[in-house]
Parts: C-alpha cells; structure tokens; sequence
C-alpha cells in the first residue's frame, strides 16, 4: 500500500504544478512509432454512431478495479454498458490526480456529452458499449495491450457498429 | 492511448484523439488529434462545466473531418478558464 500512497501523492503534486508535469513527460518517453494507420471518414457526423475508449482508469463499480500494485501498470479493459448511470461509475488510477474527474466523470469519459450530442442530432447515436484502459502501460505489458487487449476492443467496436471513436485520456 | 488509438483505426474505424501531452502524441503517431495544454485528468475542462466540454468534444469531430494528413495534431490554443465557452 505504501508504493500507492506514493504514486498517488506524486500524481496530486504533479497536477498541481505543470512545471513538474513536464519533467515527469520527458522521464517517460514511448517508442517512436513509423506508419500510421488511416482510415478516412466517409459517412456524415449526424448519421455516426460514435463509441468511447477511454485510458482514464473509469470502471463501473461492480467491476473490478485495476491492478495498480503492479509497476507495469494493468492491461486488461473493461466494457461500459451505455445505459451505466452516472453514480455508477469510478476510477482507479493513481497515476494522475481525478480529485476532478471524481465530482464528474465527464472530463475524462464524456457520456453524457455525447448522449446530449445524439439527442440533438449532432451525431447519429451512441454505440451500445464503451472501452476503458488505465494508461500507464509499460514494460510486459505493453505486448498484451498490443497485441491481445487493444485488437479485442477494436474487433467489439466493430461487431457493434461504432462508426466513428473518440479516445480520452486521464 | 494513442497506441490503442492506431488499433482501432487499423482495424477499420476512423478515430480521433483528445491529447493533453504533445510529445507523446508526436511520438505516438496516432491518426488525429486535437491537443490542449491542459492539466492531467483534465481532457476536457473542469467538473459541471458543460459548455467547457461541449467545446472540446465539438473540436474533436470537427478535426475528425477536417484533417486529412495522417498524424496531424491539431492545437487548440483554449487558456483554460480564461475563455468564454458557447458549447
């Protein structure tokens, strides 16, 4: 528990003062990607329907939290059922600070937004299910995010028709 | 995410990204992103403020369309609260 309280008081610090936030970016520094992969967009924003994936650390309460006694971070997802109320929802992560995000989940993983948006006929409709990930994958873990979680959340993206996705951060 | 991110788009969906770390989303290369100098845990404003949010997710739909260079990052010059946000 101690290693916890440590990660989630350096998170607190680092929120508050960007300074140190950009010194904590640059310790950190992921492989250099080559290709980019491109898909253009071709149906009109009022008829898509639009999923969420979020690397927020957001699960649902009766689901289970993510590993964060683990260095390398958790990679497995969770699946979040469109119709979730707002009070079921929460966040484990303590490698940013969600004091915030906590008061109101739509900072980092926009639900309710996007409901207003399809309601308004903004977009065409808001997929059946949503992705969440903690961020702060790395080490083995990246291979499993790579290779199995990522590829599985984008094959059940499709199966339900989501045609376009927004990703968020935390 | 921005690896998860390229998955998706590779396996056939168009996304767009929400970044609020530049250099990792430079290295990253996913397909499009808009970028805020925002706080962590901040990727679209503060708590309750919707027209804040509205904003930014009006943003990113818009640079889902707009960009057609692979990679782009397109910086979103908002100064956090010192805005006035329509949604």
């Amino acid at each position: 528990m101690s290693g916890r309280w440590k990660n989630r008081l350096i998170a607190r610090i680092i929120t508050r003062f960007p300074s140190l936030s950009r010194r904590v970016v640059e310790a950190y520094s992921p492989r250099e990607s080559q290709d980019i992969p491109w898909v253009p967009v071709t149906k009109p924003l009022y008829a898509c329907t639009l999923a969420l994936v979020t690397t927020a650390g957001v699960h649902r309460r009766d689901q289970q939290p993510y590993d964060m006694n683990d260095r390398d971070g958790d990679p497995t997802f969770r699946e979040i059922p469109v119709d979730t109320p707002p009070d079921e929802f929460m966040i484990t992560h303590d490698y940013y600070d969600h004091t915030d995000a906590d008061r109101d989940i739509n900072i980092v993983f926009p639900l309710e937004r996007i409901e207003e948006f399809a309601s308004e006929g903004i977009i065409g409709g808001v997929a059946r299910a949503h992705y969440a990930f903690m961020g702060h994958i790395t080490g083995r873990h990246l291979f499993t995010l790579m290779q199995v979680s990522a590829p599985e959340v984008a094959s059940r993206l499709k199966d339900q028709g989501a045609d376009i996705v927004l990703l968020t951060p935390g | 995410m921005g690896l998860i991110q390229r998955e998706v788009e590779k396996a056939g969906i168009p996304t767009i990204g929400i970044s609020i770390v530049r250099q990792y989303t430079e290295k990253v290369k996913p397909p499009r992103t808009i970028f805020l100098k925002w706080p962590f845990g901040h990727p679209l404003g503060e708590p309750h403020n919707v027209a804040q949010q509205r904003s930014v997710l009006k943003k990113a739909l818009e640079a889902l369309y707009a960009v057609d260079t692979p990679g782009t990052i397109v910086d979103i010059p908002w100064r956090w609260r010192r805005e006035r946000y329509h949604g």
